[in-house]
């Protein structure tokens, strides 16, 4: 059963104890982050947080760390809490097949309920807003789904973008947001930007779990992601009309923001603590001006701690980033078998394949480098053969340290594109790459002495769902 | 919302004291929050000296005039279509 909006999901995470509310009067900082940043330290299946006690507020209601843990994502794509991660790619990957599922359109979204609008606009009367990590600049909505159209094409469904971008409170009614160049919205921002003209857009925040998901997602730049969200909910996506843009948002939102981006305007923006686990420095970025907000009463403020990896914003995109790259490599090559781009949203990827030559591996590597995803991030490929789980780390680093000659195996690339909050590029943008062939050579390649491997016991694979199972069952 | 400036108010990431006052406690008198017209700062009172004291702000995080006038333009503005 697919989740139409947040407060459904909660629910469903309470009934499965997933999720913990914290009744005790907290400080909005440090408090509300560091609970959040301790969830990703305290085992891989953490709780989502809820809290409606905090100092200062009167009926603020903050959701952290919905899906941030294998548990939650599971239950967010309707499944077991206990599906193992291969197995969540998997089902992923296969409901992918399904797309397009064209969105169901309702009306009386709950959103409707309240409206600000013009001089009357205060973020901060509608949202309780906060700090996440030390030195950043100021307060971020940074698990927001934000919606924009082609300028040059704006009704065309397919291009219209749903992203996740994080975005400053500048003021009452301003905002600072960070369209990386490589991201849908900056190619639209560039459009309107081109002919001095500002960028309307609707900003959602407090969505269903799919989503966030999906909004999260590295798709081609003319699929849609409410398509999506209906092929992975496995039911259309509910969607709303915005009232001010006319733009379509999910109906369920808690809180839709309408407004434009300003065109060709600039100011300070960040630092904030980013994925990669780094500051991002301040830069000049973009600015937005509120013109709309509507929202349901006493929204429920979500928000996503991301910092040190791994945290919420790692579950959030591992999945997903994975699987674009998995369906674009097999365009190109069907041999490949898993993609694991889960560490620091596919700056490092793990791909297992099976060889058609000597060498093959390698352009394995130099494909998923060349991915619309790839060229913004992957700039460290591991290839594995194809008996080897991507998403097992120690068999991934059995096969580096038995399978790996550096001279011949390791190979870097000078001078690619990458995305300039890759906290090693030189300058930010550029970096070299690397590929580590981490398979058996093949024919022709005749390199080491490889004629014996141990396998694991044919009877294995069935012991191992059976003892899944009867733990699963003890539960 | 009172845009006015914060007298005796001192940024503690850049050398400003024009401070204005972003929002008040929906519960009275427990935190404003703060923002910085030069370098646009923004912090709530009640959180942390490392946060809102100049003298206990880290090193690392203080901008200068000079970091705010170099920072890059991400993205940058495209030229004008004629």
């Amino acid at each position: 059963m697919p989740y139409d909006d947040l407060r459904s999901f909660l629910g469903t995470l309470e009934k499965e104890g997933q999720l913990l509310r914290i009744s005790d009067e907290v400080l909005p900082e440090p408090d509300l982050a560091a609970a959040a940043n301790a969830t990703g330290r305290i085992g891989e299946n953490a709780p989502a947080l809820f809290f409606d006690n905090v100092k200062g507020f009167t009926d603020a209601q903050i959701a952290m760390n919905v899906h941030g843990s294998w548990a939650n994502h599971a239950l967010a794509l309707g499944l077991p809490k206990n599906t193992p991660v291969k197995e969540q790619v998997e089902e992923f990957a296969r409901r992918w097949d399904a797309f397009p599922v064209a969105p169901e359109r309702r009306e009386d979204a709950p959103w409707r309920e309240n409206t600000q609008e013009g001089e009357d606009v205060d973020l901060f009367s509608v949202l309780p807003l906060f700090r996440l990590n030390d030195g950043d600049g100021g307060f971020y909505l940074d698990k927001a789904a934000v919606v924009s159209r082609d300028p040059e094409d704006p009704e065309n469904f397919g291009k219209q973008n749903v992203g996740i971008y994080r975005i400053e409170a500048l003021g009452a009614n301003r905002l600072a947001i960070q369209p990386v160049p490589v991201h849908d919205v900056a190619i639209h921002l560039n459009k309107a930007e081109e002919v001095g003209e500002d960028l309307p857009i609707a900003i959602t925040l407090g969505n269903d779990p799919v989503m966030a998901i999906v909004a999260g997602m590295p798709m081609a730049y003319d699929q849609s992601e409410f398509e999506m969200a209906g092929a992975l909910r496995g039911a259309p996506a509910p969607i709303a009309t915005a009232p001010l843009t006319g733009f379509d948002v999910p109906w369920g939102s808690e809180v839709v923001i309408e407004g434009v981006i300003e065109s060709r305007k600039r100011q300070i923006e960040g630092p904030f603590g980013e994925f990669t686990g780094h500051y991002s420095g301040g830069r000049r970025m973009p600015v937005v001006r509120i013109d709309r907000i509507s929202y349901r009463t006493n929204p429920v403020f979500e928000s996503l701690y991301l910092g040190m990896p791994w945290t919420e914003c790692d579950y959030l995109v591992g999945p997903n980033t994975c699987v674009p790259l998995l369906k674009q490599l097999r365009e190109a090559f069907p041999e490949v078998q898993a993609v694991n781009a889960m560490y620091t949203h596919g700056l490092m990827v793990i791909i297992s394949t099976k060889k058609r030559y000597g060498g093959f591996a390698k352009a394995v590597g130099m494909r998923a480098m060349t991915t619309p995803h790839g060229l913004g991030y992957v700039a460290q490929v591991i290839v594995v053969d194809e008996d080897v789980d991507p998403f097992n780390l120690p068999q991934v680093m059995w096969a580096m340290s038995a399978k790996v000659n550096p001279k011949e195996d390791v190979v870097i690339i000078p001078n690619l594109s990458v995305l300039e909050l890759a906290p090693a590029s030189e300058p930010a943008g550029i970096t070299s790459k690397m590929i580590i062939d981490a398979t058996t050579p093949v024919a022709p390649d005749v390199r080491g002495n490889f004629s014996t491997p141990a396998k694991d016991l044919p009877e294995t694979a069935e012991w191992a769902k059976r003892l899944q199972d009867m733990i699963a069952a003890r539960h | 919302m009172n845009s006015k400036l914060v007298d005796g108010a001192e940024c503690p990431r850049c050398p400003a004291d024009t401070i204005t006052h972003l929002a008040t406690s929906p519960v009275p008198g427990v935190w404003d929050v703060l923002q910085c017209t030069h370098c646009l700062y923004t912090w709530r009172t009640s959180e942390p000296d490392r946060r809102t004291r100049r003298d206990a702000y880290p090193e690392a995080f203080k901008l200068t005039d000079a970091d705010i006038e170099n920072a890059i333009e991400v993205p940058a503005v495209p030229p004008l279509r004629v």
